[in-house]
């Protein structure tokens, strides 16, 4: 599954301890996300996307980067 | 498409052991490991009797109690991802421990291993010790 939350980050110019306060997770798991070395639970998920203002599927991709 | 993102130093960093550790339970943990050593040095070298031996070899009960509430309160404040690493890292202690503790049974009966170097008593640090192998490994996994 590939993401798109590094790049919503930069648009909101945003560390990734920033991010993971406003998430409520902490930093090392925005970086795990990130990376797609973990793949959040659909209620964390649904958190970045209200962050974010955008649907998950805008987010989250499971047809890989293209 | 925006410029890519205002990463921090930090952001690259891999988790330092004092941020895996976090509000781990240290106090609850060193009164449990104190009163291990305590008991183990009064029935090292005291001459006690037996319902006094009993009594002193259930030191540690009451502290090892309060050490496993406030490892599961801890657990129980952990964001998901720290909470998987804990679940990876006891399903790699676990089944290594009932390896350990298996092997062990099975040796004994063949003389192999003396029981004043391999009993229960001398070997349950393994525990732990696994425990902390597996969580090395997963949050090398997540880095």
């Amino acid at each position: 599954m590939t993401n798109r939350l590094r790049v919503l980050r930069a648009e909101r110019r945003w560390s990734q301890a920033e991010l993971a306060e406003r998430l409520g997770v902490s930093r090392q798991t925005v970086n795990a996300v990130e990376t797609e070395r973990y793949e959040p639970s659909l209620s964390l998920a649904f958190k970045m996307a209200r962050l974010f203002d955008q649907g998950i599927e805008e987010i989250f991709s499971d047809q890989g980067p293209s | 498409m925006s410029s890519l993102p205002p990463d921090t130093k930090e952001d690259f960093e891999s988790p330092s052991l004092c941020e895996r550790a976090g509000d781990m339970p240290l106090v609850p943990t060193a009164v449990w490991v104190g009163s291990y050593l305590a008991a183990l040095v009064l029935q090292k070298y005291l001459v006690l009797p037996d319902a006094l031996k009993i009594a002193v070899a259930l030191i540690p009960l009451i502290p090892f109690v309060f050490f496993v509430r406030s490892f599961i309160a801890h657990l129980r404040k952990l964001d998901e991802l720290h909470r998987r690493v804990h679940f990876e890292a006891l399903a790699f202690a676990f089944p290594l421990a009932i390896l350990l503790l298996m092997k062990l049974g099975l040796l004994e009966r063949t003389d192999v291993l003396s029981p004043e170097d391999w009993s229960y008593r001398h070997v349950w640090f393994y525990l732990p010790f696994f425990y902390l192998v597996g969580l090395t490994i997963s949050w090398r996994r997540y880095r």
